[in-house]
């Protein structure tokens, strides 16, 4: 049995404009402790599959399935780190957004200090747990965001494009710093990006979607290279090249 | 750093009050020459005889205390009211037609069934205070539930929050700005409510005494009670714009 299924999974938006198909017969299996990157032009329904399987929407069709079990509302086996920051708890520490989730459980101060300490310190952070979010650029607020995700222990790691707001270099910074934490927990990991690059750098397997409307898995293209990777060996650029052929036809190509 | 900006401002404020007083003497002895238009002096001079006597106090000692009975009072109810309507639907549905009707009769409106109902002791004017605080209290936390970012409560659903820890851990702090905001407004309103009821139904406080002052052509008095309703309602703006710039930037940086 699959550890996430997706199974023919669609999803039609209906609004006052209309009904808008963003999603159609989307099927993909997870196994885990793999790090797969979905990979698409803007607009092609990424957030959407990602949205369903946190259980923020439910898919029109289909059906998603963690451990056989059917996924209908959002739980703490799925953590998930949002495009934008917004998602931090403003009058929260660093420190106390980072053990928010064990607090909700009640597990006792002492122990929650010391895992958001624990967490803090993988993300590059220790020393500054006192800040509160407005005191901490975008960089720092993403590492935050992965450290609150990451110290609830969750099944998996669903990232919406964390380091699209990010500068270059501090984007680069963090995809060598996610790769390393992903090495050290084995946290399966969904992680949506449209940068190519980004894709190949992270994934164990990158899956290419479909532009909208009907947005839907095109390839999977498995990426058998070492960590930490290095981008300017000939087995990346193989890769980088095989996966921008596939993406090269939905931004150019048809229609 | 933070001193001499304060410094600065303290030092402003002053020198705008001494314009302001500057002008007036100005006006009265070039502009209108009546006694019915006294400068400065012989006012401060009445203002001191007024406090010497304890007049002054009492007066401002019975209008403040009507205000912020009926303020606390008027919270006491709006927040929770005002938290009500934001969180679940059918009570806004309910409650909004009333929020909506009543913030269009202004409490100076109610007065004479203040009168008929509670007479002329303090009930009448501190369930008009009541009165004018509950709407505007109401509305503005309403507002603040409504403006709770979708990612904040997203996250704490996927950290595993239970629907009443979303509302007390994640709803109510970030709603924080908008009351003490709605409560810097009713306060704003209290002042002007305070004065109309007093005019009309007191034995005591600055609106009575403005009030007599009329009756007896004691034209400093009047400016008197003036001045101390602007100075009274400045400092208690003043208090809660601290507490807001206290709390706001930790519980919502864009406040
Ligand atoms: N709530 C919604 N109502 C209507 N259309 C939506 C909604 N959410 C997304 N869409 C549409 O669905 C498509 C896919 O959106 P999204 O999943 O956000 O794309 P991506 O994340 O790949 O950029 C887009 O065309 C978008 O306009
Ligand atoms: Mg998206």
């Amino acid at each position: 049995m699959a550890f996430v299924a997706l199974e023919g999974v669609g999803k039609v938006f209906r609004g006052r404009t209309g009904t808008w198909e963003a999603v159609r017969d989307f099927s993909l299996t997870l196994e885990e402790g793999e790090f797969f990157c979905l990979l698409g032009t803007s607009g092609c329904g990424k957030t959407t599959v990602l949205n369903m399987l946190a259980g923020f929407e439910a898919p029109t069709s289909g059906r998603i399935l963690l451990d056989g079990k059917p996924v209908t509302t959002p739980g703490a086996d799925r953590g998930v780190v949002f495009q934008g920051h917004d998602s931090l708890y403003d009058w929260l520490t660093a420190l106390d957004n980072i053990g928010f989730g064990l607090r909700l459980r009640g597990t006792p101060k002492a122990e929650r200090r010391a895992t958001a300490e624990r967490f803090l310190h993988m993300v590059g952070l220790t020393g500054q747990g006192a800040k509160h979010p407005s005191e901490l650029s975008g960089g720092m607020k993403q590492r935050i965001q992965i450290a609150r995700a990451l110290a609830n222990d969750p099944r998996i790691l669903l990232m919406d494009e964390p380091f699209g707001a990010l500068d270059a270099m501090t984007r680069a910074v963090l995809q060598g710093e996610l790769s390393r934490i992903w090495a050290e927990t084995r946290k399966t990991v969904l992680f949506i990006t449209h940068d190519i690059e980004e894709a190949v750098a992270l994934a164990t397997r990158v899956g290419v979607m479909k532009r909208g409307p009907g947005g839907t898995l095109k390839a999977v293209v498995p990426v058998d290279l070492p960590f930490p990777r290095d981008r300017t060996s000939d087995g990346f650029m193989r890769a980088f090249r095989e996966v921008h052929a596939l993406i090269h036809e939905e931004i150019h190509g048809g229609h | 750093m933070v001193a001499t900006s304060r410094a600065a401002t303290v030092a402003g404020y002053l020198a705008g009050f001494a314009l302001l007083f500057l002008i007036w003497h100005l006006a009265s002895v070039f502009l209108v020459r009546s006694v019915l238009f006294p400068s400065p002096w012989p006012v401060f001079e009445r203002a001191f005889v007024l406090i010497e006597d304890r007049i002054l106090q009492e007066q401002i000692v019975a209008s403040m205390r009507r205000i912020l009975q009926g303020f606390l009072l008027g919270s006491a109810i709006g927040v929770p009211i005002g938290l009500a309507i934001g969180s679940f639907r059918p009570v806004r549905l309910l409650l909004e037609p009333w929020t909506e009707f009543f913030r269009f009769i202004p409490a100076v409106a109610m007065i004479t069934v203040a009168v008929i109902w509670f007479g002329i002791g303090e009930e009448s004017k501190v369930f008009l205070i009541a009165y004018t605080t509950i709407f505007v209290v109401i509305i503005s936390t309403a507002a603040g539930v409504g403006a709770v970012g979708r990612d904040k409560i997203r996250a704490a659903q996927c950290l595993g929050a239970s629907r009443m820890q979303i509302f007390a851990l994640v709803a109510l702090p970030a709603t924080v700005p908008y009351i003490l905001t709605g409560m810097r407004v009713a306060m704003a309103n209290a002042f002007v409510t305070i004065v109309a009821a007093e005019l009309v139904a007191s034995n005591d406080g600055l609106g009575k005494m403005l009030w007599d002052a009329r009756l007896f052509m004691q034209v400093e008095d009047i400016f008197v009670a003036l001045i101390s309703l602007g100075l009274l309602g400045f400092l208690t703006d003043r208090i809660f714009r601290l507490l807001i710039r206290a709390f706001a930037g930790r519980f919502n940086p864009t406040m």
